[in-house]
């Protein structure tokens, strides 16, 4: 009685072998096809999952510094149109300032300098009336130096008259 | 001995043709089951049958991933491992379930059924039995297995040279572990189909109380354990074996 059958041992391997083929041709294969399609697929749900979720991030930032970004100019607008607006007020005070003392200081010069050829005018003809006067009270001809000397003299009287 | 019935019988090529067809029968078994999960393939959500199998699959996959150094290697063994592993499984349990024989007076002989070998079977000839409860086969799939396991080593053959010069003893193993490796398989059936026959040859009493019936209960269920952790020890050494010489791709993957 023979245990090992040579036969036996090498068809079975065979066999094995062909029916191996057979069900990962028609059995295994689909399966592993599908498995291998469910692992891209899940692979690929997550990567994208974490870059959505990273691009979330990432316009959230976007969103918060422009927000930021925005607060911080409309501050800086408001600072600048409140110190022009200062300054303005400032230059308008100034100007108004200015312009009401030179109108001042004009219409004093111009009263003084009226006032000054009204004097003279006034001086001139007294001067002249009082000589024409003392000429005609003295009757008597004076000399020419004397004339003067008497016109100087009243001049200077009136003078510090009127001052 | 019961009388199988065999082709060239008197050669030294025998083959047991019981075996060749439990092997088919199993191989088809295990077929008819992947054709039936993958009828209604869903991505999104499996259910039934495909769940069992991608389940099994899953197992399978994690058994070589404990055992194999890369992922390379483990997803290059995935179809093997599985398909042995459900195919193994089929057979161990085949036997279990029934084993059928006919009582044949006549010799055949081109079947190699001979009045000797129907006399020491007391005219039993078994059609419907494990295909691993045959050394034979057993050793055949070892062998296959031991092939392989060389073959991956030899891609690499300064690596495979070198891991022999290091551990000279493990020549000695490259012979015993395809024996053992079969020998455990087939002696683990064996031995659970020899006992339940032996089991139910105890006499009935009185012509209506089976004594064996609480014993065969028992070994059966025994036997239903030991084929399924046989078709996973199998397995597992097959993976184990390959990965043990598997020096390529360990490189990229760790």
């Amino acid at each position: 009685m023979q245990v090992f059958e040579l036969g036996t041992f090498l068809v079975s391997i065979v066999t094995f072998l062909i029916m191996f083929l057979i069900i990962r041709r028609y059995g295994f294969g689909p399966m592993a096809k599908m498995l291998e399609k469910r692992r891209l697929y899940v692979e690929t749900q997550i990567t994208d999952a974490e870059q959505n979720r990273l691009q979330a991030e990432r316009f959230l930032t976007e969103q918060q510094q422009l927000l930021e970004s925005a607060r911080h100019q409309a501050k800086e607008l408001l600072d600048t149109a409140r110190v022009r607006a200062d300054e303005l007020a400032r230059d308008i005070l100034s100007d108004a300032q200015t312009e009401s003392r030179r109108l001042l200081e004009e219409n004093r010069q111009l009263i003084e300098r009226e006032r000054a050829e009204v004097l003279n005018g006034v001086m001139t003809s007294v001067s002249a009336l009082t000589v024409e006067l003392s000429e005609k009270l003295l009757r008597r001809n004076l000399s020419h130096e004397a004339h003067q000397e008497m016109v100087r003299e009243a001049e200077k009287l009136l003078g510090e008259l009127i001052c | 001995m019961p009388a199988f019935p065999y082709l060239f019988s008197n050669s030294i090529f025998r083959i047991n043709l019981v075996t060749i067809a439990m092997m088919i029968l199993a191989g088809l078994v295990v077929l008819i089951v992947l054709r039936l999960s993958i009828r209604k393939l869903d991505m999104r959500n499996p259910r039934g049958l495909q769940n069992l199998i991608e389940w099994a699959i899953d197992f399978t996959a994690n058994m070589a991933r404990d055992t194999m150094p890369s992922e390379q290697v483990v997803q290059w063994i995935l179809p093997l491992a599985f398909t042995m592993m459900a195919f193994l499984f089929v057979s161990n349990w085949l036997g279990l379930i029934a084993t059928i024989a006919i009582h044949q007076q006549q010799p055949i002989p081109w079947l190699g059924i001979t009045a000797q070998s129907l006399a020491m079977a007391h005219g039993e000839v078994p059609l419907f039995d494990s295909p691993t409860a045959n050394m034979s086969m057993t050793l055949g799939m070892a062998l296959m297995v031991w092939v392989l396991s060389h073959a991956t080593g030899l891609r690499r053959p300064k690596q495979y040279l070198w891991h022999f010069v290091k551990n000279p003893l493990g020549i000695m193993e490259e012979f015993t572990n395809p024996l053992t490796h079969g020998m455990r398989l087939f002696g683990n059936i064996f031995a659970g189909e020899a006992l339940a026959g032996a089991i139910l040859t105890m006499p009935i009493l009185f012509g209506v109380v089976p004594t064996g019936f609480p014993f065969l209960l028992v070994w059966l269920l025994y036997s239903g354990f030991v084929s399924t952790i046989q078709a996973y020890i199998f397995t597992i050494l097959m993976t184990l074996y390959v990965g043990q010489k598997s020096f390529h791709g360990g490189v990229h993957h760790s």
